[in-house]
């Protein structure tokens, strides 16, 4: 059965999720790699958050599809599959301009971030998560 | 092998370098589909390319359409890598002109194997244009010398020669004869007398500029055109191709043989209404006079009425009076 880390960051979905152990298979076992991927996605999500963030602040659905797209492929990446779910539905909801729904799941998608990022970091300082 | 890798997504970018560098690939990795066609059409890009569909600029699909467009020599062969997974996504991403349509997150064993099915189209497609190649060769070439063969080298010389007029230059066709061949074979077996036809051959195709052409016209028979040639230098041109065959023996298998060739020259400039084919029976002409005074000489055609030429000319080279 695979280890998977479950958030126990406050304000964090119950459902936040992070399959290291299925990651770890795909990278080999490579640490470095790991930890290489990991800076990335640090910097990355922030900035595509952030970009999601003016785009529906803006009404621009185009671009939040865009950044919502690049979301869900990095996070599909890491194995971080409900996070990657919410971001496919938000890339879905944005296509078809559907405001309301766009707005709850990017919310979804922050908090679901909000209760991984703290498990990167802490992976990234060397404790275990 | 060298494969290309177009992903605007550092991450995923960063993942299928390394996996594709881990399992022995060279990797190329760009960031958009302008990027990516940019690298696919130089000199020697990679064939095989993994193409994500989303991506600034121009995305993977663009990317197929653009390549598919330009009908490059060699075949790319083209991947789609995408987290659009619905069955009109994988239809529209095909009919783009990929060849093979994977979704992410991407499975490494999967990933592998339709790479090993990419190498295996590209090796059967890089044998089908060495057979093509082949048979176009050899139904233009003559087989033992290499030369144009007799159909090819007509026509060549018949495009040449309508150029020269349009241009008004000189085309010099030449047609050499290797003498008393028969006896070579005769006396020293079939073998050798191929040798003697691939060095005169070699010697003669050698000799002549890139863009002249010569050909097998037949047996021991074989056609030179000169193109845009000074008729001033045609003849010394003639009798440096004649002393370079009779000038040395030729090296056989078995022993070094002495042959002379015989050669009919016709200017085009000089049968300005002739056909080709008209031109060519004055160089044969001239050809038939040249062993007729000996062999191992040249003689030039001249129109009907120009004769006055005849007794200047060297002893080697006589104008032909018709």
């Amino acid at each position: 059965m695979r280890k998977q880390i479950r958030s126990s960051a406050v304000g964090t979905t119950p459902q936040s999720t992070w399959d290291l152990e299925e990651l770890m298979e795909r990278l080999g076992g490579d640490q470095d790699f790991l930890r290489e991927l990991l800076v990335m996605f640090r910097q990355d999500a922030r900035i595509n958050l952030d970009k999601s963030l003016v785009a529906i602040g803006t009404g621009d659905y185009e671009r939040l599809s865009r950044t919502a797209h690049t979301l869900k492929g990095m996070l599909r990446n890491l194995s971080m599959g409900t996070a990657a779910e919410k971001a496919a539905a938000l890339e879905t909801a944005s296509q078809e301009k559907r405001q309301g729904d766009s707005r709850q799941l990017l919310d979804e998608l922050v908090k679901e971030l909000e209760g991984i990022l703290p498990d990167v970091e802490a992976h990234l300082a060397g404790a275990k998560p | 092998m060298r494969i290309l890798v177009a992903e605007d997504d550092a991450i995923s970018r960063t993942l299928l370098e390394r996996t594709l560098q881990r399992a022995g690939y060279s990797v190329i990795a760009v960031e958009n589909g302008a990027q990516a066609v940019a690298e696919l059409v130089k000199q020697d890009a990679p064939r095989l390319a993994l193409l994500d569909w989303v991506m600034p600029e121009m995305d993977g699909v663009e990317v197929c359409r653009e390549m598919r467009r330009r009908k490059e020599q060699a075949y790319k062969y083209l991947i789609l890598l995408s987290s659009r997974e619905s069955k009109g996504d994988i239809v529209a991403g095909l009919e783009s002109g990929a060849d093979d349509y994977l979704t992410k997150p991407f499975d490494l064993d999967e990933l592998k194997a339709r790479l090993r099915t990419g190498h295996r189209i590209l090796e059967l497609e890089d044998h089908l244009v060495e057979a093509r190649e082949s048979m176009r060769f050899q139904a233009t070439h003559d087989l033992l010398t290499s030369l144009w063969n007799r159909g090819v080298i007509v026509e060549l010389m018949s495009h040449e020669i309508m150029r020269s007029r349009r241009e008004r230059s000189c085309t010099a066709v030449m047609m050499c004869d290797i003498d008393h061949f028969k006896s070579v074979n005769d006396q020293f077996g079939h073998a050798i007398g191929d040798d003697v036809l691939r060095e005169v051959a070699r010697r003669l195709h050698n000799s002549v500029r890139s863009y002249d052409m010569v050909g097998r016209y037949g047996g021991e028979e074989f056609l030179v055109a000169l193109n845009k040639c000074d008729p001033g230098s045609a003849v010394s041109r003639a009798e440096n191709l004649r002393t370079l065959i009779g000038g040395r023996p030729v090296q056989t298998a078995n022993k070094p043989v002495s042959v002379t060739i015989s050669i009919g020259l016709a200017l085009s400039t000089e049968f300005t209404e002739c056909t080709i084919e008209e031109l060519m029976h004055e160089a044969d002409m001239a050809l038939y006079a040249a062993k007729a005074a000996g062999r191992n000489c040249v003689r030039v055609a001249q129109p009907a009425g120009i004769r006055s030429h005849v007794e200047e000319q060297p002893k080697e080279t006589q104008i032909l009076m018709p």
